[in-house]
């Protein structure tokens, strides 16, 4: 019955010894723009990893189309599952073309390097994210958002109906960032299921049709951003007191944190006893 | 969405991008045109440079008496000189630059790293301390040289391997490791040079200069065995390489098997610093140039065929230049190539020190 095509079922995931995660179980839901959020070390990345079988886990078992992701060829995964990694290199003076080709690997092999259909696909690709004028340049000429686009078409060109995206907005300014999540939304729209790892909040909410929520480790709340993203979830989460309004671009829930500071607890009276306690306060800095 | 198709696909991607593709029933093939003209350049060049090398030498045959004895139809001294004492020698050079060149490109490739070559990662080194052991031990055989060197080579490729296995698979990871390895090696390999007699000691620093004096056709044909399989690894494993400079994770998500295609590399250039160290000693800084020239040649990070070409094309020419020698003395052929290969190498640093690559 299992409408999802990637789940993780009672998995313990970590690397070596060290276990991020133990006996979580995601479904990912089909045609859904999912993004998982939660503080650093949280375990969203891992477990994004684990969904893209760059992390076996130690105790449990993925799950792509009902069969152990393990135990299926890794090139017919590349063929249902496209990966975005955070920090994917792009080698010296590769053009632009040539990368988003780099994309068609797992439908090819030493006897079938360039078929007309993918010839085809990739120009698809590069028209989809807008990059068909750059596909001359060299990767390294352009700005970090060109270049994020670039890296998305690479994994449309793979055509796979499945894309995970590890923090695809970590290292881009403000516009690119939109840009971007426009573009995913734009992929869920035509019928993609999309996995996201962000670190905004508000974003999420905004782009996302579903949204798990982790901390150390364990899935906290998942669900629509309209029924997750509420005060107590936030603060549950994230140690962060806030208020939820709606966002007035598009009426999806905003989270406004909270004017006082940080800490809960910290009212004029516990300012008062942190400005007594300067050194030990200093030292906390510190460290 | 409509899908646009336009035309400005790859093929018409810059000068760099150009290919043709060459299909016959399902099967296709793309042939970039500028890797196409460096194949055919680089190869010309190293025919020339056999040519030459067949024709010059002590006893001067030129390219009409080169012909006759080639075809059977020379002098018995013709044939003699060109068939025993050239040809292996020139058909020894080649492999062995061919192996050089393969090796350093897959070193290259899997360090991630401009420097990564089996000079850096201790595999010459440890092809060292196997001669070394050999010369001391025995009354030093050259075949026993060959064998010692070359499971000195590859026991130091499987502790790479053993010691870089199961982390992080990173180039980093293989680079440090490897500069641990060649720095013990080192240190062992100058205690047992002073455990040698002068005799010893003269001939261990020959054979660690490389060179390539009277090599015969066994010699040729153990290294062309060697770079005969080391061609069709790298011709099955050349398109999961080339994925793996995107990235282990990029890597993955493509459907490369990172871990299969790491350690098949790994072996393979072993095995080919191996054969090529063990026959003609460390020929000094081919394996680092060659990959570099042929990406330079070919403007692509695929240029593993056109690497083992010119690091061919380095030892033999370096053999042609040592054989000429200077005023009328034939030099060892590692000299010749460890200073055009440190020539080079200040080059590249220079050349690079803009775009940071080195820092």
């Amino acid at each position: 019955m299992t409408a999802s095509p990637l789940s993780v079922q009672d998995a313990t995931i970590g690397y070596g010894r060290v276990a991020i995660s133990e006996h979580l179980n995601v479904d990912i839901p089909e045609g859904e723009f999912t993004v998982i959020l939660g503080p650093n070390a949280c375990g969203k990345s891992t477990l994004l990893k684990a969904l893209a079988r760059m992390l076996k886990p130690s105790d449990g078992r993925v799950l792509l189309d009902g069969k152990d992701i393990h135990s299926q060829p890794t090139r017919a995964v590349a063929r249902r599952l496209g990966l975005l990694p955070q920090a994917p290199i792009a080698p010296d003076g590769i053009t632009v073309a040539d990368l988003v080709a780099r994309g068609r690997y797992p439908h090819q092999g030493i006897l079938r390097q360039w078929s007309p259909e993918d010839e085809q696909v990739v120009a698809e690709a590069m028209a989809a994210t807008d990059i068909t004028e750059l596909a001359a340049r060299g990767v390294d000429e352009l700005s970090g958002g060109q270049r994020q686009r670039v890296w998305i078409a690479m994994v449309l060109a793979q055509q796979t109906p499945l894309l995970l995206l590890d923090e695809p907005t970590t290292y881009l300014d403000i516009t690119h960032q939109i840009e971007v999540l426009d573009l995913c939304a734009k992929l869920h729209r035509e019928g993609r299921t999309l996995v996201a790892v962000l670190h905004d909040l508000n974003q999420a909410a905004r782009y996302a049709t579903h949204l798990i929520a982790m901390r150390d480790g364990a899935v906290v709340a998942e669900g629509p951003p309209a029924e997750i993203v509420t005060a107590e979830t936030v603060h549950k989460v994230f140690d962060l007191p806030c208020r939820i309004i709606d966002d007035p671009e598009s009426g999806t829930p905003l989270v406004i944190p909270s004017a006082r500071a940080r800490d809960g607890e910290n009212s004029p009276s516990a300012r008062a006893r942190d400005e007594e306690s300067s050194p030990s306060a200093r030292a906390r800095d510190l460290v | 969405m409509t899908a646009v198709l336009t035309r400005s696909s790859p093929q018409a991607g810059g000068a760099a991008g150009r290919s043709t593709v060459l299909r016959l029933g399902g099967m296709s093939v793309r042939v970039r045109h500028r890797t196409l003209v460096a194949v055919l350049g680089s190869l010309a060049a190293l025919i020339a440079v056999a040519m030459w090398s067949a024709a010059t030498g002590s006893t001067a045959l030129g390219l009409e008496r080169v012909w006759y004895a080639l075809i059977g139809e020379g002098t018995k001294g013709d044939e003699f000189i060109l068939w025993t004492l050239r040809l292996p020698r020139l058909a020894t050079g080649i492999a062995v630059g061919a192996c050089m060149g393969l090796s350093g490109a897959l070193f290259q490739n899997l360090t991630r790293n401009p420097l990564g070559s089996p000079d850096i990662l201790g595999l010459t080194q440890g092809a060292t301390s196997g001669a070394l052991v050999a010369i001391i031990l025995t009354a030093s055989s050259l075949q026993l040289t060959t064998v010692f060197a070359a499971v000195g080579a590859l026991a130091t490729g499987l502790i790479i391997w053993a010691l870089t296995r199961g982390g992080d698979p990173s180039g980093y990871r293989l680079v440090l490791v490897g500069i641990g390895l060649a720095a013990i090696l080192a240190g062992i390999n100058g205690y047992l040079l002073t455990r040698t007699s002068i005799v010893d000691a003269f001939r261990a620093v020959y054979w660690l200069t490389g060179d390539l004096s009277g090599r015969d056709w066994s010699q040729a044909r153990a290294v062309g065995l060697v770079l005969a399989g080391g061609i069709l690894v790298v011709a099955l494993l050349s398109r999961s390489l080339d994925a793996l400079r995107l990235g282990e994770a990029t890597a993955t998500g493509l459907g490369v098997r990172v871990g299969t295609s790491r350690v098949v590399a790994l072996v393979a250039a072993s095995i080919l610093t191996a054969g090529a160290v063990a026959v003609a000693g460390p020929l000094a800084f081919v394996a680092l140039a060659a990959p570099h020239i042929a990406a330079r040649l070919t403007g692509s990070t695929r240029s593993f065929l056109v690497s083992g070409i010119v690091g061919a094309l380095i030892v033999t020419g370096a053999d042609m230049i040592a054989v000429a020698g200077i005023a009328g003395r034939q030099l060892p052929t590692g000299v010749v190539t460890g200073v055009l290969g440190g020539a080079y190498l200040i080059w590249l640093l220079i050349a690079n020190r803009k775009k940071g690559v080195m820092s």
